[in-house]
């Protein structure tokens, strides 16, 4: 495995913004203003670029409150059972629509319309419909989810090669066991693709769908306050949470699919 | 004797035409017969129509007309009895050597210990009991064709259908795997239909050559290859294999 040197590189490139922001941060202390006008007045004691202590200071007092554990704890949740729900209703419907060739006609005017409708525009409409709480929030990511790996999925069955197909068909093997030995292995690829773009989408949609019915604990209502006050380091404290949860789905979504797809590696 | 057993493939006065604004005519009143234990190879120029001849007897396309038996029973669709190994790299890439082996036995619904005791088999039998639980990335192109001729094999086939198998590969892996494929016929004797543009392939493993004209496809001449097997890198140029290629090649570049 490649690993170790990307991983070296991408600490020493980390590593290197965060000195140049340091730097940054020590040159504009008491230098930049930190008066800022928030319609309709000023707000005093505003640190537009809040220095490595500053923000340490803040870190630690969003740990021990316990604010930044819980709103990570409540807001992943939500992300995990959306993508979940999704992946697993976007999946099957798009196999379904990609295999039974029939249907694709009822289904694609549908995926055309939602596939260019952000479903955050859902909102509004899934509160009317679920009430506040927990469903309109955790729909709202399924929603985002299953139009994404509804189109993965199809995409996948439809591009699988004729001559796989052929082949199975000529060997004997039945719809079920082409389906199952055939179709779902050639079309995994594509439809893991569509999680993994469907994770990272599922957390904006989140931090946005928190804002309605916004409460504490949650990262997307931690956003908001931060940024009412303004609070700069806890603003930049919830955007890191939020930017290293999206790099960790992907992360692990990334190590799920190099195991299931090993034997697409090149081989030497 | 085997020429008073039906023969195991018939086709009669088979035509067909890609349907289009101008339909174009791939094959025209084409007949002939597959004989049991025979290895038969259709040559023709490139066009003529060799793989839609293939893919009618294999049941993935119908006749425009005439018709085509296997073992008695007209052609109804794709299946097993009659093993297609398609032109292109067809071996499931995501399966390892042994599960492709399988997969048709499977199909079959053999019980998981006997498909694995006919697998062995023929995996031995293509010289790749060191590669069973390889992928086929770790193949080279030429033994991922020979996992597909076995894969097929396995199934017990009453025809087994080849197109152009050794046609993407280079010179030498070419004459290496006909080498092998010969030598696997000659241990499991079995009814094979060979389709290729290549009248050296043709000679060194068929028993007879049907040769194709150009489009619309019909059978232009037969020769039997009267040239005793087994046949090894010697009989490539022995003086009775160089004579019937020079008379075929003939046939198929009219000067």
């Amino acid at each position: 495995m490649r690993p170790p040197v990307r991983v070296r590189r991408a600490v020493v490139s980390l590593l290197a913004l965060a000195v140049l922001y340091g730097i940054a941060a020590e040159i504009g202390r008491g230098r930049l203003p930190d008066r800022v006008w928030i319609s309709p007045h000023y707000v005093e004691g505003v640190q537009l670029l809040p220095t490595w202590r500053s923000l340490a200071e803040e870190g630690e007092f969003l740990l021990k409150s316990k604010i930044l554990p819980e709103s990570l704890a409540v807001s992943t949740r939500r992300v995990a059972v959306g993508l979940l729900l999704g992946s697993v209703a976007g999946i099957l419907l798009g196999l379904l629509t990609g295999w039974a060739a029939r249907l694709e006609f009822l289904v694609d005017p549908w995926v055309t319309f939602f596939r260019f409708t952000p479903a955050l525009a859902l909102l509004p409409l899934y509160v009317v419909w679920f009430g506040y709480g927990e469903t309109p929030k955790v729909l709202l990511i399924a929603t985002t989810v299953a139009v994404i790996t509804l189109l993965g999925a199809h995409q996948g069955v439809r591009s699988v090669p004729r001559v796989y197909l052929d082949a199975a068909a000529s060997l004997g093997a039945g719809g079920w066991l082409r389906f199952r030995k055939v179709v779902l292995p050639a079309a995994f690829p594509s439809i893991f693709a569509s999680v993994r773009i469907a994770a990272g989408l599922a957390w904006v949609t989140i931090v946005v769908a928190e804002l309605i019915d916004a409460k504490m604990p949650s990262l997307g209502y931690l956003l908001a306050l931060a940024g009412a006050y303004p609070r700069v380091p806890q603003m930049l404290l919830a955007l890191a949470a939020v930017g290293i949860m999206v790099f960790l789905f992907d992360l692990a979504a990334l190590l799920c699919h190099a195991r299931a797809t090993r034997w697409m590696e090149r081989a030497g | 004797m085997a020429s008073s057993r039906p023969p195991v493939l018939e086709a009669l006065d088979v035509s067909f035409a890609y349907s289009g604004k101008t339909p174009t005519h791939a094959l025209k009143d084409l007949s002939l017969e597959v004989k049991d234990n025979e290895f038969l190879a259709v040559l023709g120029p490139v066009g003529c129509g060799k793989t839609t001849l293939l893919r009618i007897f294999a049941g993935f396309l119908r006749p425009t007309t005439g018709s085509v038996r296997c073992g008695g029973e007209a052609v109804d669709g794709p299946g097993w009895q009659r093993g297609y190994v398609l032109q292109e790299a067809a071996i499931f890439p995501w399966m390892t050597v042994r599960e492709n082996v399988e997969f048709g036995l499977q199909a079959k619904g053999i019980e998981p210990s006997a498909r694995k005791a006919i697998a062995d088999e023929w995996i031995g039998l293509i010289g790749l009991s060191a590669f069973e639980a390889a992928h086929p990335r770790e193949l080279s192109s030429g033994m991922s064709k020979m996992v597909e001729v076995a894969r097929v094999l396995a199934t017990d086939p009453s025809l087994l259908l080849l197109d152009e198998p050794f046609g993407a590969l280079d010179a030498q892996t070419r004459t290496r795997m006909q080498d092998a494929l010969a030598r696997l016929w000659e241990q499991r004797r079995k009814t094979v239909l060979l389709v290729t543009h290549d009248a050296e392939e043709a000679l060194f493993l068929a028993d007879r050559i049907v040769v194709l004209s150009p489009r619309p496809g019909r059978v232009h001449t037969q020769w039997a290859v009267d040239i005793p097997r087994p046949r090894s890198f010697e009989t490539r140029f022995s003086a009775r294999f160089l004579a019937l290629k020079r008379q075929i090649c003939e046939e198929l570049i009219p000067s």
